[in-house]
């Protein structure tokens, strides 16, 4: 890519939160595509990068049992990589909102993104779940 | 640009054909699984799913495609899968599950 004003640097950082529903994720698919176009990712990475997040989305909704909040994602731009990382926040029981299926589906989600990135996690905590993912350029994790 | 989700349903052949476009998500999928469901609760035991207009697939839309499978395999048929697009190939490939459907590159090849 080369090095326009509307490239991203190493060190950029960029939030998105949105309300955690399974419609809305096509929204951190259409940002992570966009942002990693701006960090110098090829069209293959894109497309890897694309299905990794709305995988690291899901993953967050499935390892919560809450049924709101919002889903804040962060890209952080490295110097030849880009990490992003999934939480669900201020989220409360019972309204039916982020109706995601459950460990089968999270199986899946796993295998899809341990084949696209280089490395990816989910942690819980005080019961709210993280999960992240780091995809080098160039690296092609497959 | 991105392509509108939509689900067709084609009778007339030897085995009905589902044929979706658009993106199949966790938003979508369960219109196509209420759809599948349906279709093998007629009687229906062999489809053909026609994803040749299918410009995404995540893990939500595999789970969906492999509960139909169990079902047309209890009931003594099968699901086959048309795709063609080597993006939604690869989520196959990766998951391990181009050992599990029967997988044609164009509806002649899947008998539809």
């Amino acid at each position: 890519m080369t090095d326009t004003s509307d490239s991203l640097q190493s060190g950029d950082r960029i939030e998105l939160k949105f309300p955690a529903r399974g419609d809305l994720i096509v929204l951190a698919r259409l940002v992570t595509s966009a942002i990693s176009a701006r960090a110098g990712f090829d069209i293959e990475e894109l497309e890897d990068l694309r299905l990794a997040v709305g995988e690291l989305c899901l993953l967050t909704l499935q390892g919560s049992d809450a049924r709101s909040g919002d889903l804040c994602l962060v890209l952080t731009v490295l110097d030849d990589a880009i990490g992003v990382a999934s939480t669900l926040e201020r989220a409360t029981a019972g309204d039916g909102r982020t109706e995601v299926e459950g460990e089968d589906s999270a199986q899946l989600s796993e295998q899809i993104l341990g084949a696209l990135v280089d490395e990816h996690g989910r942690e819980s905590k005080d019961g709210q779940v993280r999960a992240w993912m780091r995809k080098q350029r160039g690296g092609h994790a497959e | 640009m991105e392509q509108k989700f939509q689900i067709e349903e084609r009778a007339g052949g030897s085995t009905p054909v589902i044929a979706v476009s658009g993106e199949i998500d966790v938003a979508t999928a369960p219109q196509l699984r209420e759809c599948l469901h349906r279709v093998i609760a007629q009687g229906e035991s062999t489809i053909v799913l026609d994803l040749l207009d299918v410009t995404f697939l995540d893990s939500t839309a595999l789970g969906v495609l492999v509960g139909a499978l169990k079902r047309c395999r209890e009931a003594g048929g099968d699901l086959h899968v048309v795709v063609a697009d080597p993006r939604i190939m690869k989520i196959f490939e990766i998951t391990g599950l181009t050992n599990v459907f029967t997988i044609a590159e164009s509806l002649q090849a899947a008998g539809a």
